[in-house]
């Protein structure tokens, strides 16, 4: 059960979920949500299917994005909408179901009864069902790379479930368009020195999350555009 | 003969266009005129590269002139992805302020299209 305070959170939080190409899933990951939270941003980024009607149908407020910019710049989009909508607490929660309404209350919890800045989830203190030796092994690997280059300890870095104040969200800001922005947003909690919290989540693969989500080559990528974003910065 | 005349011509173009450049600094601008110069001057007289590649420890004059055409593509190639990157940062700014400027589904608010 949640405390009073915590079930009085649930009604000033703002839930930000980005979203490319989710038509088939998105209508049930919303309507999860909105039986717990009464406020749901969908942030379509460029999708070409009919992704907003259906998180609309499922009484998400929904933004578009005129043309792709990638997970990051979608997730920021969504954090600035809360803002200016007065949001007291806002988290991140993905499209494709691989997150669950009810880590999310949890860590909603531990945001309000530990008051730590931001509370992030880990599969890896919970589970991660049906997931692949590879796909675990390039996250640890990640997870490795964030840790020694930010300076903050976690167990999983790159998890889209996280939960964190408003005034937290108005002290990071994400750059990074693309996938880089997870290590990103590490690298800002710790250069703000922030309190983390971790909470055990489950993380449920399934082959429609797998076939969207990241290639391993993104890796790569991710590398690229963390230096690019280091010299621009 | 006929390349070098070639030659000549591509660097006269690009000089011309270097310098109506408005939005340049006119010290970039000046340097690479006068990049652009020395360049013509090597088409003219290609004799005078081995004196350089000496100074610079290169057995022949044509290697130096390969060896500081890599570096400058490298440097342009470096310059232009930056710049890309600028661009793109500037093209989510206006994306998102496009995106947040009609938000769907807020109560109250009658969104049909």
């Amino acid at each position: 059960m949640l405390s009073k305070q915590a079930a009085d959170y649930e009604r000033n939080t703002w839930v930000v979920v980005p979203a490319l190409n989710e038509a088939q899933v998105i209508r049930r990951s919303v309507s999860e949500l909105r039986d717990v939270f009464a406020n749901v941003v969908v942030v379509d980024d460029g999708s070409e299917d009919t992704t907003g009607e259906e998180a609309l149908a499922a009484g998400a407020v929904v933004l578009r994005h005129p043309i792709n910019l990638g997970q990051g710049a979608t997730i920021q989009t969504g954090i600035e909408y809360a803002l200016s909508r007065g949001a007291e607490i806002l988290a991140t929660f993905d499209a494709d179901g691989q997150h669950h309404v009810e880590d999310l209350r949890k860590m909603l919890q531990v945001l309000c009864q530990e008051q730590p800045d931001i509370v992030l989830g880990s599969r890896f203190l919970g589970r991660a069902e049906g997931i692949g030796r590879l796909r675990r092994l390039v996250l640890k690997a990640a997870l490795g790379f964030t840790n020694l280059t930010t300076g903050v300890r976690l167990t999983d870095a790159h998890n889209g479930l996280r939960i964190m104040t408003a005034a937290t969200a108005r002290r990071l800001r994400i750059r990074q368009d693309r996938m880089a922005h997870a290590s990103e947003l590490v690298a800002q909690i710790g250069r703000l020195g922030l309190e983390v919290r971790e909470v055990p989540v489950t993380i449920t693969y399934s082959e429609y999350s797998v076939g969207k989500g990241q290639r391993l080559s993104d890796s790569f990528r991710i590398v690229l555009d963390l230096f690019t974003g280091w010299l621009l910065r | 003969m006929m390349i070098q005349f070639f030659l000549s011509l591509l660097l006269a173009a690009t000089a011309v266009l270097v310098a109506i450049q408005r939005t340049t600094s006119r010290l970039l601008r000046a340097t690479v005129l006068v990049v652009i110069a020395f360049g013509a001057f090597l088409i003219w007289f290609p004799g005078v590269t081995d004196r350089f590649a000496e100074l610079f420890g290169v057995s022949r004059g044509a290697d130096l002139v390969l060896y500081l055409w890599v570096v400058i593509t490298l440097a342009l190639i470096v310059f232009l992805y930056l710049k890309l990157a600028t661009l793109s940062r500037r093209l989510t700014r206006l994306t998102r302020a496009v995106a947040l400027g009609h938000p769907r589904g807020e109560p109250g608010r009658n969104d049909k299209r």
